[in-house]
């Protein structure tokens, strides 16, 4: 009787969860639900374009998320495998000639290829070490970029092509999101099913205990270069995405700051599940928002307070943001998806009790 | 036009030397690789604008300003962030430096705006010729400032009691505590002085551009100086910071400016793959 | 043997139980007293809890997931039970720890200098040459890197750093470990001129029970966490219990 009840809940959660992302893109674009028109509170200031680039970023996130949560390899050389992503489509499509559906393939091709190269460095060194090889690899893969950019484009940035996948343009952003979606989709359910694979199970065991996985014959090295290369391929294809959907990129966007963000996005959201890549990059989404505009909205703050506020927007969200990092680092390891993990068990435990 | 390029590497390269030193210091002592050391560098730079601009002091005023401000901040984050996370993974301890320079970024934008500042705090200006080098007056103090502040720091940290008991926390923590040492105060103190240093470089190099965030990328160069030097090794910091400057201006001289962070960062991982330990420190763990 | 706390006894445990997170009890009701000047040796197997008592003592069951959930530890009156380990030190707990741990990078002086660093200035120098007179090899080598010293070295150095800091008492932890008998027996004898020199007390923890037994006054036997035996240091040896498992026929089991 309760397993029913509960599967019919769960049956209605995903199907309420579904309807809310299929219709999301409508409502913020026409700024009404069913009709109605609703204020900017209430759709918490976000736009579209917001949405779509958070799309984006979970693909970024949710692949670092594999590697470094899951795999113990930390990295912040993802910036640099977004830009090899837009380089490899801009080469693909420019100099080439390629459609776009192929650039995107060219793009992941290129990021598992200098995820291979890139991880060469775990054969040797872990740890710091590997943390400071991947810092290089930024700075190189940025400086490659840049000569990449003045040699065959322009000082202002790489121009892309259209991106039209068989003669539909995706030319607003209601198009790119419904493109974008079931790229998200795709790569958690794959990140997904691959830790329930033995292989990813090895990827998990070595991360716990390196010696205890290679004494079991698990060839932690390959392992390694395999994982690097799966998520930077994800990471790349990102970055063409990103470049396509930017319409033109320059060298100048790939920062670490970039980067830096991606590992921000896991930490706050929970390292090691894939819902904790996308919990990070939704919270990255909503903050500003959340932060900014319902404070001035709402006003319960006085008039200079909320000004100085809207003034300084990008770096309150940013103040905030490492201030989240640090609290949870310090209180939740776990981040938000910790976090809600122990709720859920907290509440089982009493729902039983009674 | 060589010996013009050396002379200002050099000098250059003292002020990384500097920067870098007090990164070590910290690695040293703490065993966190502190990412925040070129947020640090360039919250010095600031620290010397509130000194000069927004307080009126004059130079040695200014100077002792940033010392006790920079040294304060050096304490309170070991308390806040460092010391709740004792004993915890990697990245932790490399996420939280990293959230620290988020903080800092943001919170120098919000109070003095995204713009770069001048500063000018009544050093000596102009230039002389040595031989066949112009050298600046401002890059000779520089380097002097900095070799003294290094010179002091080796100084402390050889004879001084204090100093003493950091060289044998960062040796063996565990025979610090049993020998009855505050690791906690030691800590903090290295932390203290990382601050210190990075804030008196950056001091130096808001003078000799102007003390804008964007400092940041500058004072990051001291982890591949520390690197290349050698992680474990204070010499080999200061020699690291030399050779990442000399690097620069030669590269930005005879190819351009831009190609300075390829020509730092490939050294670098060459650095990683062949002699992880670094030119001049100890082998160690963390090998494959 | 009763629950007041007497003015004589240098180090008194009382009622210590503790535990560490994932193993059952470690330590259940242990007590025990050293009077000033009294050498204590503390026996036992492997595993049966000497490491952890010692741990309880000197603060350091937290750095290594333990706790110590009831009982209290005192040196000369001073409840020190739950301060930092370093606090400890100060109040007079000298520590020569399981396996040499001495500062490989640094030269023997300044490792004696560490030791000395919680004593006044006057204090601590004086202390140092004491070391030196009793341990001659030190002397010797006080300009040379401890880490590159033989195991022995260490040891005396380990020693040296602990008497450096003017302890009321001195906890040996496994001393003998992995040295050659012949340096063990040299060592051990300068324990007693360390006691004939600055009435150290001190409590030996010691898997060699003979050796441990010659050179003490009393003796506790520590088993799965609870004191079996307690007495004088013939007593104990003369027990039969002891006979069998610590001395063997051949006497000595190491």
């Amino acid at each position: 009787m309760t397993t029913l009840r509960s599967s019919v809940l769960r049956l209605l959660c995903w199907a309420i969860g579904i309807g809310f992302v299929l219709y999301v893109p409508f409502v913020l674009n026409t700024r009404t639900v069913f009709g109605y028109r609703v204020g900017n509170m209430v759709l918490l200031n976000l736009g579209l374009a917001q949405v779509d680039l958070m799309l984006i970023s979970i693909i970024g996130a949710v692949s670092l998320n594999f590697l470094t949560g899951c795999a113990g390899l930390i990295s912040v050389g993802h910036a640099a495998f977004f830009a090899v992503g837009a380089m490899a489509a801009a080469a693909a499509g420019q100099q080439l000639g390629l459609p776009f559906a192929a650039t995107l393939i060219a793009a992941t091709i290129a990021g598992a290829i200098a995820g291979v190269i890139a991880g060469l460095p775990s054969l040797r060194v872990r740890g710091l070490y590997f943390v400071l090889s991947t810092l290089a690899l930024h700075f190189i893969v940025v400086f490659c970029f840049a000569e990449y950019q003045y040699a065959f484009h322009d000082v202002a940035g790489v121009t892309m092509g259209d991106a039209t996948i068989m003669g539909f343009e995706l030319d607003n952003n209601v198009k790119w999101y419904f493109f974008l979606l079931p790229f998200v989709v795709l790569v958690c359910v794959m990140l997904q099913s691959t830790l329930g694979l033995r292989e990813g199970r090895a990827v998990l065991a070595m991360r716990d205990n390196e010696l205890a996985a290679a004494a079991s014959g698990i060839d932690v090295r390959m392992l390694r270069l395999k994982v690097f290369a799966f998520s930077s391929a994800i990471a790349s294809l990102a970055g063409a995405l990103q470049a396509y959907y930017f319409t033109s990129v320059s060298a100048e966007i790939y920062t670490l700051d970039t980067a830096i963000q991606f590992i921000a996005m896991i930490i706050v959201g929970g390292m090691g599940s894939i819902r904790g890549g996308i919990a990070g990059a939704v919270v990255w989404l909503l903050l500003p928002s959340v932060l900014v505009g319902t404070t001035v909205e709402l006003k319960v703050l006085p008039g200079g307070v909320a000004q100085f506020l809207v003034g300084h927007q990008p770096q309150m969200v940013n103040l905030t943001f490492g201030v989240l990092v640090a609290v949870l680092l310090i209180t939740a390891p776990g981040g938000l998806a910790g976090l809600a993990r122990s709720f859920a068990a907290r509440g089982s435990r009493q729902g039983s009790g009674v | 036009m060589l010996m013009q390029f050396l002379a200002s590497g050099f000098m250059l390269g003292s002020v990384y030397g500097l920067v870098a030193l007090g990164f070590a210091a910290i690695y040293k002592a703490t065993r966190v690789f502190n990412f925040a050391q070129g947020m640090l560098m360039a919250t010095g730079a600031y620290l010397a604008v509130t000194g000069s601009v927004v307080l009126g002091l004059p130079l040695v005023g200014t100077i002792a300003f940033v010392v006790v401000a920079a040294g304060t901040l050096g304490v309170v984050i070991q308390w806040l962030l460092i010391r709740p996370l004792a004993g915890r993974p990697l990245l932790a301890m490399v996420m939280i430096t990293i959230a620290l320079s988020i903080i800092l970024r943001a919170l120098i934008v919000i109070i003095f705006g995204g713009g770069a500042q001048t500063l000018r705090l009544g050093l000596p200006e102009g230039s002389f010729v040595l031989g066949s080098v112009r050298i600046s007056a401002i890059h000779a103090t520089a380097a002097g400032v900095s070799w003294l502040c290094m010179a002091l720091f080796m100084v402390f940290f050889r004879f001084s009691k204090a100093g003493l008991l950091m060289r044998a926390t960062a040796d063996s923590h565990e025979a610090a505590v049993l020998s009855g040492v505050n690791v906690n105060r030691i800590n903090a103190t290295a932390w203290a002085l990382g601050t210190i240093l990075a804030a008196i470089g950056g001091v130096f190099l808001g003078q000799l551009q102007v003390a804008s965030v964007e400092l940041e990328n500058i004072g990051l160069l001291a982890l591949p100086a520390v690197v290349i030097g050698g992680l474990q090794s204070i010499p080999g910091a200061i020699i690291g910071g030399l050779l990442v400057g000399l690097i620069e201006q030669l590269s930005s001289g005879y190819i351009s400016p831009k190609a300075r962070d390829i020509f730092v960062y490939v050294p670098l991982l060459i650095i990683l793959l062949v002699r992880p330990w670094g030119l001049f420190g100890e082998r160690e763990l963390g090998r494959v | 043997m009763s629950g007041v706390a007497s003015a004589e006894a240098v180090l008194e445990v009382q009622g210590v139980f503790a535990a560490y997170a994932a193993k059952a009890t470690a330590l259940s009701d242990v007590s025990l007293t050293i009077p000033a000047g009294g050498m204590v040796a503390l026996l036992g197997s492997n595993g049966a809890g000497k490491t952890t008592l010692i741990k309880a003592i000197s603060g350091l069951l937290p750095l290594h997931h333990g706790t110590l959930v009831s009982g209290s530890v005192r040196i000369a009156g001073t409840n020190i039970t739950g301060l930092r380990a370093d606090r400890i030190v100060r109040l007079g707990l000298g520590q020569v720890p399981e396996g040499r741990l001495v500062f490989k990078h640094l030269t023997v002086e300044e490792n004696l200098q560490v030791g000395a660093a919680v004593v006044p200035r006057a204090v601590g120098r004086e202390r140092i040459a004491a070391v030196y007179d009793l341990f001659p090899r030190l002397a010797e080598r006080r300009r040379q890197q401890a880490g590159l010293m033989s195991g022995g070295e260490q040891q005396m150095l380990a020693l040296g750093r602990a008497l450096a800091s003017a302890p009321r008492i001195l906890l040996i932890d496994e001393l003998s470990l992995g040295l050659a008998p012949i340096i063990v027996k040299a060592i051990y004898a300068q324990l007693r001129a360390v006691r004939a020199a600055f009435g150290t007390a001190m409590l030996v923890v010691e898997q060699n029970a003979k050796l441990a037994l010659e050179i003490c006054d009393t003796a506790y036997v520590l088993e799965r966490g609870v004191i079996v035996m307690s007495g004088s240091a013939a007593e104990v040896a003369a027990s039969d219990r002891i006979r069998e498992s610590y001395l063997g026929s051949s006497g000595g089991a190491l």
